[in-house]
């Protein structure tokens, strides 16, 4: 392999390898349960994030230049933290059901970045900074916390509405039944099929709520802690802690919102169904602030020079 | 006070101390947040009609959204949201998170458990104390009305976090209304050589030297010119009158009697000689990008659009490199207010203006863009911002829940009853709370 690819290009490949092959052993494990599949999901997964890591570490003594300052460094970062923190809640909370869809998105996030890949440049001026160092990570790790918490609010809107639907399904057939006696209610979803149980295996709503709270409330504090050390990066670059840049300002819209979540949360009428939707729409709001701004509206932060 | 003036009271506490209506404001925040960072900030008015259809930059300029942060709309929503505040902390946050110790309907609440223990109620009630106490439980009793109760606190203090997270916001705010009040920013250009008095600060600054870095890197998509360095060295004096050398470069601001002072920008301004029949008649001005120079007696003048550090001697064109090679100035023609075309001069070389006329870029000089800010709000901003997220990591990571027992007689024994609550609805605890009460149970059952 003397002349072969570069080492980082090497775990590069491993990553993405690990993620798509990873993704599909886990939605093979969230629809069949078989517990092979799950340990070689989480298998990959760490293999997966443990090259990307390993990957930005090869680039920092390759080129002596930090790795993150730029789009495709950021995303990867943004994809091995989200698969990192993804690992965290599967380990503690046994939620390895939903790796296939973090996997998915991380090999998707990982790949889109590599597409910005212009190879080794030194950072401009303002980006040379102490500040620019920790920022850059705190913030992608919020938005990385803030990819779990969408994943299992999806997943919260996904039982809740089948759920719903199977209710309706069920009343439906009882009357079917009781219309027709038998015959009819084959041909409807009913309560002891293959889909029940595997609903039955998924979490609870109110479970699944508490660990969109406990995703929420890894992001938010991260979410506060990157713009407060953006704030202080901003006030020796550019001589004002706020300038009201596209890309702050949209850091604050999402704030908002997730300020939003976490008191909608203190309310029991709004817990669950209408907090998992303002967490998607949180999470939307973290794609816009992270890519939407940098590429539709320039700015002080926009990547492209 | 008028029952009129009672009834308006009451429908304002109860409108600002409910979440929704404080979430609904939070909504509007956000929305108008985001109107800001879609619509560009701060442009001329034209700017405005030439990227959207006229209703929609009529509309934009009508409402501020053209300067949404500063807009009346902006404040408002803030100072709204900063009552709203202040209301639910006293309606409802204290009163919420900080309940007064009252016995409870124990089956009502949904974490609830009842365990039966052979022993005497007096043992079985020191027992349940010491088992919430070892586990790091505030305990308190309270008699109500013959029946005593315990109440078993977890992290008892962190049912203040709300109120800390709600204060760093309130001393931002305050940080961020000191600028306001007696805050000011600027930006200047010094010229090489030129002196500048900063307007409010009232200090002096002297541009010695200019220096930037860029270097030409390759790319995959091509040659990138990147900035490496830009630094501006100066000689200032503030109040005392002192000169002081100084060097400022982009993330190395100086202070000067509490005032910043940041490398901002730089750039090029250029001195004209004018011509007459081939002979030289005067030097003008520094010249700054936008600036004209009028031909005497004539009612032309020229424009200087940009300095173009090296000019492609193929095309003829810019280059794109932005280091000085073969520097030229972009210059246009303007006959009673309209342009005659527009044409790249080398420097030092002449150009006709007509009538016996011409003009020659005659000398470059550099100027650095300084940006300052004296910001007496910074310090207070920093704590609250600090203050915040302590309040964050506390509401968040510590869940104060209580526990309400209370011990009375059963048969021979006694029967325990339990039921808990905590800030964040009982879902969360459900869990610990099964775990807690199996524990107990074999505790008391066990102990006997
Ligand atoms: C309009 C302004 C605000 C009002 C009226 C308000 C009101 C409230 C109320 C009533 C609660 C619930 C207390 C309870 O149920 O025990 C709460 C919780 C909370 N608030 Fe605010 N708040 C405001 C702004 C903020 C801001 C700007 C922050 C900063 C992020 C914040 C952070 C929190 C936190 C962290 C909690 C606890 C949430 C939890 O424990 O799950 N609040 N707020």
């Amino acid at each position: 392999m003397t002349h072969g690819m570069p080492v980082d290009e090497i775990l590069l490949v491993i990553a993405i390898a690990s993620y798509i092959i990873g993704a599909l052993a886990l939605f093979g494990f969230f629809l069949s349960r078989v517990p092979f599949l799950r340990n070689l999901g989480a298998t990959l997964a760490i293999i997966g994030a443990v090259a990307q890591f390993a990957q930005l570490v090869a680039r920092y003594e390759i080129s002596h230049i930090w790795p993150l300052l730029n789009l495709y460094g950021s995303l990867s970062l943004f994809s091995a933290m989200s698969v990192a923190i993804f690992v965290i809640f599967a380990f503690r909370y046994r939620l390895w059901f939903a790796g296939g869809f973090v996997l998915a998105l991380a090999a998707m996030f990982l790949t889109y970045g590599v597409t910005w890949n212009e190879g080794v440049m030194p950072p401009v001026p303002s980006l040379q900074s102490y500040w620019a160092k920790v920022h850059v990570p705190i913030v992608v790790t919020s938005y990385a916390a803030f990819l779990v918490s969408f994943v299992i609010s999806a997943l919260y809107l996904t039982r809740y509405y089948v759920e719903r639907r199977r209710g309706a399904a069920m009343m439906l057939s009882a009357s079917v039944e009781a219309d027709a006696s038998g015959g009819a209610t084959a041909t409807l979803a009913g309560p002891n099929d293959g889909v029940s149980g595997w609903l039955a295996s998924l979490p609870t709503l109110p479970q699944l709520d508490v660990l969109v709270y406990r995703s929420v409330a890894v992001g938010l504090p991260l979410l506060t802690l990157g713009i407060i050390t953006g704030a202080m990066w901003a006030k020796e670059a550019w001589g004002a802690y706020w300038q009201w840049d596209p890309k702050e300002t949209a850091a604050l819209f999402s704030w908002i919102i997730y300020a939003a979540y976490m008191h909608l949360h203190t309310r029991n009428q709004w817990r669950g169904l209408r907090t998992s939707w303002v967490s998607v729409i949180g999470f939307i709001s973290i794609i816009f602030c992270y890519l939407g701004v940098n590429i539709w509206i320039s700015g002080l932060h926009s990547y492209k020079v | 006070m008028t029952s009129a003036v009672r009834n308006l009271y009451a429908d304002f506490i109860r409108t600002f101390g409910n979440i929704l209506f404080a979430v609904s404001l939070f909504v509007i925040w956000g929305i108008l947040t985001l109107i800001g960072v879609i619509v560009d900030q701060g442009k001329a008015p034209s700017a405005y009609y030439a990227s959207y259809a006229a209703p929609v930059a009529r509309a934009i300029l009508r409402l501020d959204f053209n300067n949404v942060y500063h807009s009346w709309w902006y404040v408002g929503i803030i100072a709204l949201i900063l009552t709203s505040l202040a209301v639910c902390t006293f309606k409802r946050v204290i009163p919420a998170r900080l309940p007064a110790l009252r016995p409870v309907k124990i089956e009502a609440i949904p974490l609830h458990a009842t365990i039966d223990v052979a022993s005497p109620v007096e043992s079985v009630r020191g027992s349940v104390e010491r088992f919430f106490a070892q586990r790091g439980f505030l305990v308190r009793n309270r008699d109500f009305g013959g029946v005593e109760w315990s109440f078993a606190d977890k992290q008892n203090w962190a049912r203040r976090g709300v109120l800390i997270a709600h204060l760093g916001f309130v001393i931002i705010a305050a940080g961020t209304t000191l600028y306001w009040a007696f805050g000011f920013s600027g930006v200047t250009a010094i010229l090489t050589g030129q002196t500048v008095t900063i307007p409010r600060s009232g200090a002096t600054i002297h541009l010695d030297r200019f220096r930037y870095r860029i270097d030409p890197i390759a790319t995959k998509t091509g040659i990138v010119y990147q900035p490496i360095d830009y630094v501006s060295h100066v000689t200032a004096s503030g109040k005392d009158g002192v000169a002081r050398p100084y060097t400022i470069r982009v993330n190395h601001p100086i202070n000067i009697d509490g005032t910043n002072y940041y490398q901002s920008s730089y750039g090029f301004a250029v001195r004209f000689a004018l011509l007459h029949n081939g002979r030289f008649v005067s030097l003008s001005a520094p010249l700054y990008a936008g600036d004209t120079l009028k031909i005497p007696d004539t009612s032309r003048s020229i424009e200087f659009l940009r300095f173009v550090p090296t000019m492609d001697p193929q095309t003829k064109m810019p280059s794109p490199d932005p280091r000085i090679g073969n520097p030229a100035v972009a210059l246009s023609l303007i006959q009673s207010g309209t342009s005659e075309g527009a044409a790249l001069v080398l420097m030092h070389r002449t150009v006709d203006v007509g009538d016996g006329w011409s003009v020659r870029p005659q000398r470059y000089l550099m100027f650095t863009g300084l940006q300052y800010r004296y910001d007496p709000g910074v310090a207070l901003v920093g704590i609250g911002a600090f203050v915040l997220l302590v309040g964050l990591i506390v509401s968040f990571y510590f869940l104060p829940a209580r526990f309400y027992v209370r011990v009375d007689p059963h048969g021979d024994g006694a029967k325990v009853g339990l039921a808990a609550t905590t800030v964040k609805g009982y879902d969360i605890f459900a869990e610990e709370f099964g775990a807690l009460v199996e524990r107990l149970r074999t505790a008391l059952q066990s102990g006997g």
